[in-house]
């Protein structure tokens, strides 16, 4: 009798872990398509991918080809898209966490299993654009109190 | 001394798949090369600088681009998946009234060209699509990525995209206009477009 008990513990136990650690026991669902991107920075494994704010999928993998980065995203079964849809790296917030978003498309095609989402974006770098606008006022500033010397 | 002939058209056949490989790997970047090298042109033009001429800058403008630009693929792909619920007659009128926007929102950013340096980057191809990489230099030292996206139609590479600084201009309008038919409804992305390309269309005073 307590074998019993301890059995369906044990079970419980062994369903819990592979429920809080994600594992995938039974095969993945849904199918792999793949996106190169500029730059990722900060996308994580398992990181979602949305469309509308709706989670659709999960990043499955980063890695590099040809000095781009090459991410493959897990879709799920019965999400259809389109051969132009776009996808961008976006962050909640400055800097919250980020994730894969999904711009629905216009085209009739879509992308099969094992394809490739040709439209991406890489985050903007948002130190680099405030470098470019904060660089741009100091420099400009230079050059006026230059001419003004000069007269 | 009979080979002589032969090695020198064998040489000559040669260099010539040479040029032409060596071309070819190029011709989308140097296509839209053209365009904008031509569009800089007039910018640069001063018999068209006067305000006087800013009508006929810009037909000259308008017909450069043209010819490189496909704004009914830049139309479709900005309106996303809405594109597909649409008549072929109101998708007609959507391409104009966006055309319109662009051509506002954009002619005082181009004609805003003094002296930028472009250069080339690279470009990569895939399938009968291209991605040309550029940089604008400025005289301040500063840089911005430009990446034009192209697709073939029938043997010309045409632009439905472009990427400023990691920004494609296709998404940046794809999110506006899809909130907007979210929140209320296509007729009402219509009338603010076309508040948008009268109002814009007064001249100033």
């Amino acid at each position: 009798m307590v074998g019993i008990f301890v059995l369906a513990g044990l079970a419980c136990l062994g369903y819990l872990a592979i429920r809080l650690g994600k594992l995938e026991l039974f095969g993945s669902q849904g199918y792999v398509v793949s996106a190169d991107f500029a730059s990722v920075a900060g996308l994580k494994l398992g990181d979602p991918v949305e469309i509308a704010g709706v989670r659709i999928g999960k990043v499955e993998g980063i890695g590099l080809s040809d000095d781009r980065a090459r991410v493959t995203l897990r879709v799920n079964d019965g999400v259809k898209l389109q051969d132009d849809v776009i996808a961008s790296v976006r962050a909640r917030g400055l800097i919250g966490d980020k994730f894969v978003l999904i711009a629905p498309g216009a085209s009739d095609k879509i992308i099969p299993p094992g394809g490739k989402i040709r439209e991406t974006e890489s985050p903007p770098d948002i130190p680099d654009l405030i470098g470019k606008i904060v660089g741009g006022d100091l420099t400009s500033k230079k050059e006026k109190k230059e001419e003004n010397s000069a007269k | 001394m009979q080979s002589s002939p032969c090695v020198k058209i064998l040489g000559l056949v040669l260099g010539l798949l040479f040029l032409s490989a060596s071309a070819q790997a190029g011709v989308p970047t140097e296509q839209i090369k053209g365009t904008v090298d031509r569009a800089v042109l007039v910018l640069k033009d001063p018999r068209l600088k006067p305000a006087a001429k800013t009508k006929e800058r810009r037909e000259q403008l308008r017909e450069i681009l043209f010819a490189r630009f496909d704004f009914t693929e830049m139309a479709k792909r900005a309106l996303g998946s809405n594109w597909r619920r649409r008549t072929p007659q109101e998708q007609d009128e959507f391409v104009r009234l966006f055309t319109d926007i662009l051509e506002r929102a954009y002619a005082n950013i181009i004609e805003s060209y003094t002296d930028e340096k472009i250069v080339y980057i690279n470009e990569r191809i895939e399938g009968g699509f291209v991605d040309v990489g550029s940089k604008i230099l400025t005289s301040r030292g500063e840089e911005y990525s430009v990446n034009y996206k192209a697709h073939l139609v029938s043997n010309e590479w045409k632009v439905y995209d472009v990427i400023a600084e990691n920004i494609s201009l296709v998404n940046n309008f794809r999110s506006q206009f899809n909130r907007v038919i979210a929140n209320s409804s296509y007729e009402e992305l219509l009338r603010r477009l076309r508040d948008k390309a009268d109002f814009a269309g007064v001249p100033k005073k």
